[in-house]
């Protein structure tokens, strides 16, 4: 288990890290997020031993974290880090090896990850004339080439395809069955409500937000409902405190308190019009996050976006 | 998983990329060819300068004049070459050819030769004759064997040199003294410099965070100096290689300081490499960008050219007081120890002193490069200064 337990960090006259706690556990997945410059990566590399802390612990299995235990971690940076001018497949193998695995296990490890990230067809290339996706395959192989404990992923989705972003999520699940514990960090917060359950959101080196995504989400004080009706109709609804926020065509828009009955606001749509689509939903995780940390300057959810999401969760 | 794999698994692929590139090859290839090739000048020149001629013996020749020409001829460094003839008019014609420089006429007692001859062959065949005509008048006169040795062959005088010439071996030592500090310049210089791109690589690619989960800051200095040492221990050792074949074929005779200089200088090029090698990782643990590198890099290499200026300034004088010094202080050994030995100026005490000294230096300094880079290769952003560093280890 890793446990990372009110860890401070300051660089000059900057905070960067301000009593931030997290937990992992084998077999268990947990998001770490936050905009750009919120502690994410300050974290990541206080745990895999890259900055020295100035307060607070890191634990792997109840006792701190040694170069040897830390040979079981598998690590990838944000900003990717690879050899330009090694070959795909040298590269891997030399990982595995530095991370104690023997010469043919290594080899076989290597051959292993290459064929199921899609890569090995480009093994003999060096790495800087591979695409950026293809760059970050193989910077993932190097993470996972040793079967580490612990997975440490920093921002492993940024600038990946939708296809990508499945595979990558396919093969974290695999990660978890065979027990890992993986830690990864997304300043994409939507992203990953559908990745990971549990979740810590950071912000200027503090943690804002923390546990079951649906649970952060369900505590919001006010859901979005959204109404399409079988024809264009005029409807003013009647339950407590709603607020329309849209009316296009047949569709209608409303925010309303979190202790609405949905039957109840269905009841009186119905009673307007036909209706042919519901959907009653809490605000996604960066509503939340962003009223929780109150920007003063935070844009209204893009409504389309959230509209046409809704319409379809 | 014990640190030293660690650090063989860094040195192999140190190693291994720079071996695959053709440059080092062509470079070694070109080093090597261009050192023999001026051992078969060197040979070249030597040889036009050994004269050889060509001498017939005409007549009645007195018993013992071929021994004698050639010892004669041997003594004043020249070769030669003898045929005979019946009468001297016999071989005129190839005196007037130039196929002869000469012909003794032993029944006229006259040396012919189409123009005067060479002042070194004359003097050659006349002591020759002399001895020669010497022995037989000797033995017409009734004396006996005994006799006309002592006669002809007395006693010759024992050298007793109070100052023996030493130019000759000295001016070869001073050679090839010069040229292994040369070639240490230039492979340090090379070398330390491909540890210095490395290591900014490594920074600016960001591969060093990688790294690092896996193996220790020391391990990965320690695994890039010696890699990147190996490669060039093996260009260094191809140009002795090329050095000793160099002077086999040039035919000049070699005092036995120089054999014992160019291995040595093996010692001092490993020794040396390493001490600024580790200087150059360091500086590159400084920056993250390689157009900061050579900045970072300058104090190091004002140094070490200091150090080759002082071995040109002082390597005239290998044996002066303050070369005795300066050849001493770590920063300067590498240098100027491979001169001093190979001319043979410096003594036992001196090398150990020096060798003690650079070993000892250059293990301190790889124990605080240690210490220093676990914290400078991290360093992001603005490039380090040298205070900086040392700082950030101590705080």
């Amino acid at each position: 288990m890793l446990e990372v337990s009110n860890i401070a960090k300051r660089f000059g006259d900057i905070v960067a890290l301000d009593g931030v706690s997290l937990t992992v556990r084998p077999g268990e997945l947990l998001g770490f997020l936050g905009p750009n410059g919120a502690g994410k990566s300050t974290t990541m590399r206080a745990i895999m031993g890259l900055i020295a802390i100035d307060a607070g612990s890191v634990t792997w299995k109840g006792a701190p974290i040694t170069a040897e235990s830390r040979r079981r971690f598998g690590y990838m940076p944000a900003e990717r880090g690879m050899y330009p001018k090694m070959k795909v497949r040298d590269q891997i193998v030399y990982f595995a090896r530095l991370a104690g695995l023997g010469k043919s296990d290594a080899a076989q490890s290597a051959e292993r990850w290459m064929q199921r990230l899609d890569i090995a067809a480009r093994a003999d290339d060096e790495v800087q004339a591979l695409s950026s996706g293809n760059q970050q395959r193989v910077q993932l192989a190097i993470a996972l080439v040793h079967d580490p404990e612990l997975l440490i992923l920093d921002e492993p989705f940024s600038g990946l395809d939708p296809v990508a972003v499945e595979n990558m999520k396919t093969i974290l699940d695999e990660e978890l069955q065979r027990g890992t514990a993986v830690l990864f960090s997304s300043h994409q917060l939507d992203l990953v409500t559908d990745i990971s359950r549990d979740v810590v959101i950071v912000d200027h080196g503090r943690i804002v937000l923390e546990g079951d995504v649906r649970d952060i989400r369900d505590r919001a004080p006010f859901r979005y409902a959204s109404i399409g009706f079988a024809e264009p109709c005029s409807w003013s609804p009647t339950v407590a405190d709603a607020e329309v926020l849209d009316t296009a065509g047949r569709f209608v828009r409303l925010k309303v308190p979190a202790a609405t009955a949905p039957a109840a606001l269905l009841d009186d749509a119905g009673s307007a019009g036909r209706v042919v689509e519901f959907s009653f939903m809490p605000p996604d995780l960066s509503e939340v996050f962003l009223s929780a940390v109150s920007h003063p300057a935070v844009p209204a959810p893009a409504d389309g976006h959230l509209h046409a999401a809704e319409l379809h969760a | 998983m014990t640190g030293v794999r660690t650090i063989l698994l860094v040195m192999s692929r140190e190693v291994r990329q720079r071996l695959r590139s053709k440059g080092f090859f062509v470079f070694t290839a070109l080093l090597c060819a261009g050192i023999i090739t001026a051992g078969v000048l060197n040979r070249t020149l030597h040889s036009d300068s050994k004269p050889v001629y060509a001498v017939a013996l005409a007549g009645d020749v007195p018993d013992g004049l071929a021994d004698n020409l050639s010892t004669a001829a041997k003594a004043l460094g020249i070769t030669v070459r003898l045929s005979a003839a019946a009468r001297a008019d016999d071989v005129a014609a190839a005196v007037r050819s130039g196929q002869l420089d000469a012909v003794i006429d032993a029944d006229h007692t006259r040396l012919i030769s189409n123009r005067p001859p060479p002042a070194t062959l004359a003097a050659v065949i006349d002591a020759a004759w002399r001895v020669a005509a010497a022995r037989r008048a000797a033995a017409a006169a009734g004396l006996d064997p005994v006799q006309i040795a002592g006669v002809v062959a007395p006693p010759a005088l024992t050298p007793a040199v109070l100052q023996l010439p030493a130019k000759k071996s000295d001016d070869v030592g001073r050679l090839v003294g010069t040229a292994a500090g040369v070639l240490l310049f230039v492979s340090i210089n090379a070398f330390g410099g491909m540890v210095l791109t490395g290591v900014v690589e490594e920074k600016s690619t960001g591969v060093v965070e990688v790294l690092l989960s896996h193996v220790r800051a020391h391990q990965l200095l320690a695994g890039k100096v010696f890699g990147i040492g190996v490669v060039a221990m093996t260009q260094f050792c191809a140009a002795v290689a090329a050095g000793v074949i160099a002077l086999r074929i040039s035919g000049t005779t070699v005092p036995t300081a120089v054999w014992f200089g160019l291995p040595s200088a093996l010692f001092w090029f490993v020794v040396g490499f390493v001490l600024y090698s580790t200087l150059f990782a360091l500086a590159g643990s400084f920056v993250s960008r390689q157009e900061d590198a050579q900045g970072a890099a300058a104090p190091i290499s004002m140094v070490f050219t200091a150090a080759y200026i002082t071995m040109f300034a002082l390597g005239a004088n290998p044996s002066s007081t303050t070369t005795r010094v300066v050849s001493l202080l770590p920063p300067f050994a590498p240098l100027l120890m491979p001169l001093r030995i190979a001319t043979g100026s410096a003594s036992a005490t001196e090398i150990i002193v020096a060798a003690s000294l650079l070993l000892l230096a250059t293990f301190a300094m790889l124990r605080l490069a240690g210490a220093v880079y676990a914290r400078t290769l991290l360093h992001r952003g603005s490039r380090l200064k040298w205070g900086d560093a040392l700082r950030m280890t101590s705080s």
